[in-house]
C-alpha cells in the first residue's frame, strides 16, 4: 500500500502556506514516520495533482482553507466528506483540489479507490508576502499531529498486509 | 435595461469583469475592467541582486514561468555582455517545450475546447469524452515532466540562472522522457486533425500581428519582434515602437503602437509570422490542414496552438537526441553597471523585459511587459467586431460567445484568484 503525505500551499501568500508548513513541522516531528511513506510539497499543483497521486493508495492532503470559521482552526474531512467540499481559493486557471479530485476520479477508476482525507487548516491572511499569521503559526502543532495520526493508521494497515484501503479504519 | 451576470467563470486567470453597454440595440461601450490589484514585481525586483530575477519573476505566473525567466536572464546577459554556449541555449528551449506543451495541452482540451463542444467544463467534457480529456492530461504531464527534469518541479522551476543553469540534468533522466515524447508527438498531430473539425464562431478581423521572428528557428528566445505591417523591432528599441498606457477601468495597462494601434501577440501572430520555421511535422500538419494564412479568427488560435504542440513535441525529441551535457553550466559573470533588454514568447505571446543594474549587479530598474497587457486592447477590438452578433443573440448565447472570446486568448491576468464577470446593459440617455 502506497501512502502519500501532501503539503499543498503557495508560500508566497501569507497562510495559504499552512499546509506546507504543516508537513515540514510533522517531517522534524516525526521522521520515523516520514521516512516509511512518500512525502510531497507542492505550492500550485493545479491538475498536476492526478500525477502525484497516481499509484497512491492513501493520501493525506494539507492544505490551507478559507472559511468562516475562526483563524487556526483545523479541520478533518474524510473522504465521503471531501466530495463536497468546494475551496474558495483555486489554483491556476480554475483547477483547484476539489475540481482536480472529481475530475481524476470521474476518469481514473483506481483514483476513484485511492482513501484521500484533507486536514484543512484556517488562514486569516492570504495576502502577498513570506509567513504566516500568529494564530495559524500555533496551530502547525495540532496540524502536525493530525498528520501522524492519519500517517499511523496508514502504516498500521500496511503492516498489518491487508492491502485494502476498504478496510481503513475511520 | 439588460443585463447579464456570470459569475465565478474559471477558465481565465485572473479577475476581471466584462461591460457591454447598448443603447437602441447598438453597443456604445465595451471594457474588459481589470480590478485585481497591480502586484508591483517590478518594485519588488529593485535592490535585488540580478541573480535572484529569474527566480522572483518566475513567481508572476504559475502557467508560464518559463517565459518570465527566460525574457529576464536574457534581458540581464544583455547588461552583462554575456553569451551563452549553444548548450545552454539548448537547454534553455528544452525548457520552454516543456511550458509550451503543458499551457497548450491545458488550454487546447481543458479551457477552450468545451466551449467549442457545448460543454460547461471540462468535468462535463470529461463525462462525454473520458478518453479525449485522459489524453490531454497525458500530454499536459508530458510538458510538466520536461520541466521537472530541468528545474527540480513543473511549478516555478529553480534552475535558470544568469548566465546559464545552476547544474547539467542528468542525461539519462532527461532521456527517459523520450518515449512519452514520442508519443505526445502522435497525439499532438491528432490533436490537430481533431482541432479542424470543430465549430468555430465565425469572426474575421485585420490584425497587426506581433511576434519573435529568427529566420534559422521558430521564434521563441533569439530574433526581433516582427509587425505583420512590416515593422522589425529590435529588443534594444522594443520601447521605440509599442507603448503601454494606463486606462481608467483597469488595473493592467494597456498597450498600443507609436501610432496609436492595437496589435496581437500569441499563437495566431506566431503562426502567421513564423510558419516557415516550423519543425518539419508542424509544417506537415500545416499543410494537411489547407488552412489558409494569415488566420485571423481569434477562435481559430486553438488550431495554431495545436499546429505549435506538434512542433514543440517534435523540437524536444530532437533537442533531448542531441543532449550531451559538457562544458561550464554557466558562464562566469563579470559584474558591471549595465541596461539591457530581453524578449521571449511566452505561450500567450511576447513578453518584455528591461533592467538596469549597478556595479555590484543590483538591479536599479524593472520593466515587464506581459503579454496580456499588449493583448487587452486587442480583446476590446474584437469584442466591438463581435457585438453586432452579440446584440441579436439570446442573453445566454452572447454571454457565453463574448466570454468564449475572452478565453481563446487564454488571458493571464494574474495567478490569483479567477473569475469573470459579463455585464451587458442598455444604456438610457436623457
Amino acid at each position: 500500500m502506497n501512502v502519500l503525505i501532501l503539503g499543498i500551499g503557495q508560500s508566497l501568500r501569507w497562510d495559504d502556506a499552512a499546509g506546507l508548513e504543516a508537513v515540514q513541522l510533522w517531517q522534524k516531528q516525526h521522521p520515523d514516520s516520514a521516512a516509511q511513506v512518500k512525502v510531497e510539497l507542492s505550492e500550485l499543483p493545479g491538475l498536476a495533482l492526478l500525477d502525484l497521486l497516481e499509484g497512491v493508495d492513501v493520501a493525506v492532503l494539507v492544505d490551507s482553507i478559507q472559511k468562516s470559521t475562526l483563524p487556526g482552526t483545523i479541520i478533518h474531512l474524510g473522504p465521503d466528506e471531501l466530495d463536497g467540499f468546494t475551496p474558495d481559493a483555486r489554483s491556476a486557471h480554475g483547477w483547484g483540489v476539489a475540481e482536480t479530485l472529481q475530475l481524476g476520479r470521474s476518469l481514473y477508476p483506481a483514483l476513484a479507490k485511492c482513501r484521500v482525507t484533507l486536514i484543512g487548516i484556517a488562514g486569516e491572511d492570504f495576502g502577498l508576502g513570506a509567513g504566516l499569521s500568529p494564530i495559524v503559526r500555533e496551530a502547525l502543532d495540532k496540524a502536525s499531529d493530525m498528520v501522524e495520526r492519519e500517517t499511523q493508521k496508514a502504516l498500521k494497515y500496511q503492516k498489518a498486509g491487508t492491502g485494502q484501503v476498504s478496510a481503513f479504519p475511520n | 435595461m439588460r443585463t447579464i451576470e456570470v459569475p465565478a467563470l474559471a477558465r481565465v486567470e485572473g479577475e476581471g469583469g466584462l461591460y457591454i453597454g447598448l443603447k437602441d440595440g447598438q453597443v456604445v461601450e465595451i471594457r474588459l475592467d481589470i480590478y485585481e490589484p497591480p502586484r508591483f514585481f517590478e518594485g519588488f525586483l529593485v535592490g535585488r541582486f540580478l541573480q535572484e530575477v529569474p527566480d522572483i519573476t518566475a513567481r508572476i505566473c504559475g502557467i508560464c514561468p518559463v517565459a518570465y525567466q527566460m525574457s529576464s536572464v536574457t534581458a540581464l546577459e544583455k547588461a552583462l555582455d554575456v553569451e551563452v554556449s549553444p548548450q545552454v541555449y539548448a537547454l534553455r528551449r528544452l525548457m520552454y517545450c516543456g511550458e509550451y506543451i503543458e499551457s497548450h495541452a491545458l488550454h487546447i482540451y481543458l479551457l477552450q475546447a468545451p466551449d467549442l463542444l457545448g460543454q460547461p467544463s471540462a468535468l462535463d467534457l470529461a463525462a462525454i469524452a473520458p478518453e479525449v480529456v485522459k489524453n490531454a492530461l497525458r500530454m499536459k504531464k508530458i510538458g510538466n515532466e520536461v520541466l521537472k527534469a530541468i528545474g527540480g518541479r513543473s511549478v516555478h522551476p529553480v534552475n535558470a540562472c544568469v548566465g546559464g543553469f545552476y547544474r547539467w540534468p542528468d542525461a539519462a533522466h532527461i532521456q527517459a522522457l523520450l518515449p512519452e515524447l514520442e508519443w505526445g508527438l502522435e497525439a499532438s498531430k491528432e490533436t490537430v486533425r481533431w482541432s479542424l473539425t470543430l465549430p468555430y464562431p465565425a469572426l474575421e478581423l485585420d490584425y497587426e500581428f506581433v511576434a519573435i521572428h529568427h529566420s534559422e528557428e521558430y521564434g521563441v528566445m533569439h530574433g526581433d519582434a516582427w509587425s505583420s505591417k512590416g515593422n522589425k523591432t529590435s529588443a534594444a528599441d522594443y520601447e521605440m515602437r509599442y507603448f503601454e498606457k494606463h486606462v481608467q477601468h483597469s488595473n493592467a495597462l494597456h498597450g498600443h503602437t507609436a501610432y496609436g494601434g492595437t496589435y496581437l501577440v500569441g499563437p495566431l501572430a506566431r503562426l502567421n509570422l513564423n510558419h516557415a520555421q516550423l519543425f518539419p511535422a508542424a509544417q506537415k500538419a500545416l499543410r494537411d490542414s489547407k488552412l489558409k494564412l494569415p488566420l485571423a479568427n481569434p477562435y481559430k488560435s486553438l488550431i495554431a496552438r495545436a499546429i505549435e504542440l506538434v512542433h514543440f513535441y517534435d523540437e524536444a525529441i530532437q533537442i533531448i537526441k542531441a543532449y550531451q551535457p559538457e562544458g561550464p553550466v554557466h558562464a562566469n559573470l563579470k559584474l558591471k553597471a549595465g541596461e539591457g533588454c530581453g524578449m521571449s514568447e511566452a505561450p500567450r505571446g511576447l513578453l518584455y523585459h528591461r533592467y538596469k543594474i549597478d556595479e555590484q549587479g543590483m538591479v536599479r530598474f524593472a520593466k515587464i511587459v506581459p503579454p496580456t497587457s499588449q493583448n487587452l486592447p486587442r480583446i476590446e477590438a474584437d469584442l466591438f467586431a463581435l457585438a453586432p452578433q452579440l446584440v441579436k443573440m439570446e442573453q445566454e448565447q452572447a454571454t457565453l460567445t463574448a466570454e468564449h472570446l475572452v478565453r481563446s486568448y487564454d488571458p493571464c491576468i494574474s495567478c490569483a484568484t479567477h473569475f469573470l464577470k459579463l455585464k451587458v446593459s442598455e444604456v438610457g440617455y436623457a
